[in-house]
């Protein structure tokens, strides 16, 4: 072992109680890091995993045309005044040959067509206003989590009625309905048409069960009155985090607007990685209040052995084997604080995971959700060594630094 | 201005540290001290030197400078023929380690480590010795100054005495050429300064080691090859005792 290594591991046993509360603090904050890191950034991935299940990772949807402004004259010349603006036109009415296209991308898993639009659902006790989804049921199982998310009833049954309806269970228990019953359906101009209920979905985001309800493509064009037209294609990616790219290259290719899930909940995310990083920087405030400790032991340290210091030095110790000596014992402290703060967060998160919670809203979960993420545990190691090496080397610089003969011109007994 | 006396030579010893025409000044604008002001001085192998003189007469500067623990504002000083005073830091330090022993009149001993742990501390940063050699060497050096039987004791649990003997074992740990020692004596009583000074100038002799040695006790001063007197900065005096 080198000699200062071992010197300064012999000071650190030396000063094992004052170290033992940086130590403590590391471990505290180390384990907390990474557990409030799990639990966010599970909440987090489990929020994406529903909006990719419920509206995939692109909604291409209507058609538009770019209008570029003209050249402006002005005094001192001539200024191009604008970026592109766009014309939309309601819907897509190529819904087949985009989707064909659509599928020679790598990325993309499955595409599925949805005609959307409002109109009155009549139960026998109830009517309310229902946001109309017409699907292709197969498409529509492949390009979301459709069929998790049944409750009630059966797809099987919806597949086998011409007229089957699944509701939204919000919307279901505002209605007053359940499987099996009859609503009617209120379309433009009047349109009447019955369905029966074949199932009940429940996605966990409140917002879409409280207004949705699912039946055949033709039967919401019908209702509607769109009969050649899809409101949009819903796109599922094997790399979701490359759904920006895709997305805006669909739109130079179709014309069509295409937006990915991070454009959409840009507001919703922006949500998650705030709180993700307020929890972070908190509970790195416990790794500095460490570091802070380790400071002040390490100078009481260098004041306490400031004669010890002078003799190292008398017998041949560089300098540089004196800031070693010292910050080694901080590095000792971030190296046992990191794995035992590691392994506490580990044991946290783990417990968290288990803990029962009801949450509906955004998302609907009967659980903490937590991400086991190696990535947490590597920044709060690196906080730690940051914090104290960073608090070890003023000390330790000072160490390095006595004039060991001022020293050993002072000294007494 | 005084002058320094001419150095005296040893014809039949060999030379191992020499320094002429020393100055140091300490402290700074109205309480700049001028502590050396032209010292010479030639440490023989096998001799031991005494630095007498009154409190404040320069004694431990001109010791520190000679240790290469400080350095002087004018003069040479070399080691082994080698001029030593304007090396870097780190090697004045590798010089200090390879090349001196020190010893104070506390004997500043890390209080958390053994007898034996604190004799092998400058053994390790030399690095030329295994563990196990470390370990033999420190216990033969304890054997010698008569701490054979207290390896192991934390130094805080030895008496002042033992303390000293174990810090001039701790000095001839990496078989330096010279042993500048402060005061060595100068914090025990007469029985433990009588026996300390015996064992180290034996040591020095039988290893064939330079020793220089601040004292105000003219009694070991006697005892010692040659003694050189200073006085405001200076040796006034350098004679030959006879032994």
């Amino acid at each position: 072992m080198p000699p200062s290594l071992y010197i300064g591991l012999r000071f650190t046993v030396s000063r094992k109680r004052s170290l033992a509360f940086s130590l403590l603090g590391v471990i505290f904050g180390v384990a907390f890091f990474i557990c409030t890191q799990a639990q966010t950034q599970g909440f987090e991935q489990y929020f994406i995993k529903t909006i990719l299940g419920t509206s995939g990772a692109i909604i291409v949807s209507d058609r538009f045309q770019s209008r570029f402004t003209s050249f402006d004259n002005t005094a001192g010349g001539t200024v191009l005044s604008g970026q592109a603006r766009r014309k939309y036109y309601e819907g897509i009415t190529d819904a087949a040959a985009i989707m064909r296209v659509i599928r020679q991308f790598s990325n993309v898993t499955a595409c599925a067509p949805i005609v959307q639009g409002n109109l009155t659902a009549q139960g026998d006790f109830q009517s309310e206003i229902a946001t109309i989804q017409g699907i292709d049921l197969d498409l529509h199982l492949q390009a979301t989590s459709l069929g998790k998310q049944i409750v009630k009833g059966s797809l099987n049954d919806y597949r086998v009625r011409p007229a089957g309806l699944i509701l939204g269970s919000l919307l279901a228990e505002k209605m007053q309905v359940t499987v099996g019953d009859n609503v009617t359906l209120i379309g433009v101009g009047g349109v009447r048409k019955v369905a029966t209920v074949s199932a009940i979905a429940s996605s966990g985001n409140n917002i879409i069960d409280d207004r949705r309800g699912y039946v055949n493509l033709r039967l919401a064009q019908s209702l509607l009155n769109k009969p050649s037209l899809v409101t949009m294609i819903v796109v599922t990616l094997r790399d979701p985090d490359g759904a920006p790219q895709l997305a805006r290259h669909f739109e130079e290719l179709f014309r069509h607007r295409s937006r990915d899930w991070q454009t959409r909940e840009h507001g919703n995310l922006l949500i998650f990685s705030t709180l993700r990083l307020s929890a972070g920087i908190t509970v790195s405030l416990i790794i500095l209040l460490a570091g802070v400790l380790i400071f002040n032991t390490l100078t009481m340290t260098v004041l306490d052995k400031a004669r010890e210091i002078a003799i190292l030095r008398s017998m041949g110790y560089r300098r540089i084997d004196i800031t070693l000596i010292f910050l080694f014992q901080g590095f000792l402290v971030a190296l046992i604080g990191s794995i035992l703060g590691a392994m506490m967060g580990a044991l946290l998160t783990y417990g968290i995971s288990l803990i029962p919670v009801k949450i509906t809203g955004f998302f609907s979960t009967d659980h903490f959700i937590v991400s086991w993420n190696p990535e947490h545990y590597l920044y709060a190691v690196l906080i730690a060594f940051f914090a104290v090496l960073t608090a070890s080397y003023f000390p330790a610089r000072r160490a390095a630094n006595l004039a060991p003969v001022e020293i050993l011109r002072g000294s007494g007994q | 201005m005084k002058k320094s006396a001419p150095i005296p030579v040893a014809p039949a010893s060999e030379t191992c540290l020499e320094c002429d025409g020393l100055e140091r000044f300490l402290g700074e604008a109205e309480t700049r001290v001028h502590v050396l002001r032209g010292v010479s001085l030639r440490l023989e192998r096998g001799h031991v030197h005494a630095a007498v003189g009154p409190s404040g007469c320069g004694k431990s500067s001109l010791l520190y400078i000679l240790g290469l623990l400080d350095r002087p504002d004018a003069g040479t000083l070399s080691i082994s023929g080698q001029a030593v005073a304007d090396l870097p830091d780190d090697e004045l330090s590798r010089q200090r380690n390879a090349l001196l022993g020190f010893i104070f009149q506390f004997h500043f001993l890390l209080q958390d480590f053994t007898a034996i742990e604190n004799i092998m501390i400058p053994m390790r940063q030399l690095g030329r010795l295994t563990e196990p050699e470390m370990r033999d060497r420190a216990a033969e050096l304890l054997g010698a100054v008569g701490l054979g039987d207290k390896l192991n004791r934390p130094s805080r649990h030895l008496s002042g005495g033992e303390q000293q003997r174990v810090a001039i074992a701790r000095a001839l740990a990496n078989d330096p050429q010279v042993i500048l020692a402060d005061e060595p004596t100068g914090n025990l009583d007469t029985a433990n300064s009588n026996r300390v000074f015996s064992l180290l100038t034996d040591l020095v002799r039988s290893r064939d080691k330079a020793l220089l040695l601040v004292t105000h006790n003219p009694g070991i001063a006697e005892a010692c090859d040659w003694v050189h007197t200073m006085r405001d900065g200076l040796i006034v005096d350098h004679h030959r005792n006879q032994l």
